[in-house]
């Protein structure tokens, strides 16, 4: 089964983004598997509307281990079943919480095995005065990494937020190299292309 | 060797991460560096070694059963090797560990399978463990195409740990209509199809056993381990006895031990193989301990000494049924 990644800085919305995604794929109840950096797997079982308000929140730092779902792609007249793989955030520099730490570990160590990765970003918070404001050195490095992999894509985040289309237009500047999709992961804009790029990339 | 490119391997530099000895940016830029380097990665989850020894040991202390003892620790070792040739780049397969087991009722095959089952689970061959019983009427169908389904279905309980088809002679007999056959060759296709992550385990009595195998030329070749479950002799029934007792917490008296012999030697005399060995023995402990728990509680002496000892007039031959 293909493994695809969402990562991106804490607060960019990849929970969210997860588990509306689902919805958008029709899941309406989402078993998620918990892996924890020990090892230790945890299954569990939510309504869709209950593992919004369950698993993402407004601050930082919700998802503090691998949180994997699978869902099934719409594929010509059949579908065919991935794995979503929601990971903790990546900060610049050393995190001072050990646990933050390994949390990061594990997402850098999924990073290596997914397929397609859907690199996050929260454009509402890109911008403001100077090019690459809110952009960390972490989302370059993973944007430069995602160079040499086929399956990586930007997805700029939070465009219900954005005035207008300057942010979107910077950002594809700043990467000119990638593919950026802008999507909201919480009214579902941009999901199809999306779905498209995933399915693209099986 | 490529791994030692940057000196660490992936793990080491997840590791570092992990203590804070480098930043989320390094970490990113050194493992993307290893990736362009076309790194091979060794995928190996460490078993937990002291799981397994308490398994080994458990099979260790079975009585008898030299052979199949032997045979673990070969699989073992071959096990240990090709991780050590897959960490050398070396060409290293997977190992078919299909199997037929002979031997005579109470002679161990299940006891020996569900180990087994476990000590695979823990070696890394098998991913669960688990053993499935299969028995004829849950491979054999009642009409035509629905044999295959039911195989497929049973197969795919038993992915990732064994499949335990006992009296599996009994696929081969009812003659050229029967759709016996027909499960055998779904049978077949399944464990080639699964082999990596499959074992199949037909067990039967030696003579029934030889006779099925030879109706199917191509069945005996595709089982590469055979292994013969020997009657037990009336001393290692005796040891098996007081095993088992042990286990329970209960102890047998002088007088009783020679009680038992008695009766196990005159079972086997009059039933020959059928005599059910291991089980016969079970069957005589678990009726005395019956038997033991009446004789207290008519007796009303609770002490600690008689609620160890099975004594003589506890160990009876027939069943009271």
């Amino acid at each position: 089964m293909k493994k695809c990644l969402i990562v991106g800085k804490p607060n960019v919305g990849k929970t969210l983004f997860m588990l509306n995604f689902a919805q958008y794929l029709h899941l309406e109840t989402v078993n998620i598997q918990l892996i924890y950096y020990n090892g230790v797997i945890e299954n569990k079982s939510y309504k869709i509307t209950q593992a919004k308000e369950l698993l993402s929140s407004v601050s930082p730092f919700k998802t503090m281990c691998l949180q994997v779902l699978e869902a099934d792609i719409p594929m010509g007249k059949g579908k065919q079943r991935i794995q979503v793989i929601d990971s903790s955030g990546l900060t610049d520099g050393i995190h001072m919480n050990v646990e933050m730490r390994r949390a990061m570990a594990q997402t850098l160590s999924a990073i290596r095995e997914s397929d397609i990765i859907l690199h996050l970003f929260d454009i509402s918070s890109l911008f403001y005065d100077s090019p690459d404001h809110g952009i960390s050195k972490v989302d370059y490095q993973l944007a430069e990494f995602g160079q040499s992999k086929n399956g990586y894509v930007i997805l700029a985040n939070k465009i219900d937020l954005i005035p207008n289309k300057r942010p979107i237009v910077e950002l594809q500047k700043l990467f000119p190299d990638h593919y950026v999709i802008p999507i909201s992961a919480k009214t579902g804009l941009g999901f199809s292309e999306v779905s498209t790029f995933v399915r693209r990339r099986l | 060797m490529k791994k030692n490119l940057l000196g660490k391997s992936y793990g080491d530099i997840l590791n570092m991460f992990e203590y804070g000895k480098l930043t989320t940016e390094e970490t990113i830029k050194k493992l993307s560096v290893m990736r362009s380097g076309k790194v091979a990665q060794i995928q190996q989850t460490e078993p937990p070694e002291e799981c397994l020894d308490e398994i080994l040991a458990e099979l260790e202390s079975l009585i008898g059963l030299d052979n199949v003892k032997g045979l673990v620790k070969e699989i073992q070792a071959y096990i240990q090797i090709q991780k050590k040739r897959r960490v050398e780049q070396l060409a290293a397969d997977a190992l078919v560990l299909h199997m037929i087991f002979r031997g005579n009722p109470g002679t161990g095959k299940t006891t020996v399978a569900r180990l087994l089952g476990k000590i695979f689970q823990k070696m890394g061959v098998l991913e669960k463990g688990h053993l499935i019983e299969v028995e004829r009427a849950d491979l054999v169908g009642e009409y035509i195409g629905h044999t295959a389904v039911k195989v497929r279905d049973q197969i795919k309980r038993s992915i990732g740990g064994i499949m335990f088809i006992d009296e599996a002679y009994s696929l081969a007999r009812g003659g050229e209509k029967d759709f016996g056959k027909e499960a055998i060759d779904a049978l077949v296709k399944g464990m080639e199809d699964y082999k990596d992550n499959l074992v199949l385990i037909l067990a039967g009595y030696k003579d029934e056993m030889d006779i099925f195998l030879r109706s199917n030329p191509g069945l005996k070749s595709r089982f590469p381990i055979h292994i013969d479950f020997p009657d037990y002799n009336l001393e290692e029934l005796l040891l098996i006895a007081e095993r088992m007792v042990e286990k329970r917490d209960y102890k047998l008296s002088l007088s009783s031990k020679a009680k038992l012999a008695k009766i196990i030697s005159k079972k086997r005399i009059e039933d020959g193989i059928n005599s059910g060995n291991a089980r016969l023995v079970r069957n005589i402990i678990e009726r005395a301990i019956r038997k033991q728990a009446v004789r207290l509680q008519n007796g009303g002496n609770f002490s600690r000494e008689n609620l160890l000892l099975l004594s003589n007039d506890d160990i009876t031959e027939e069943d009271f049924l």
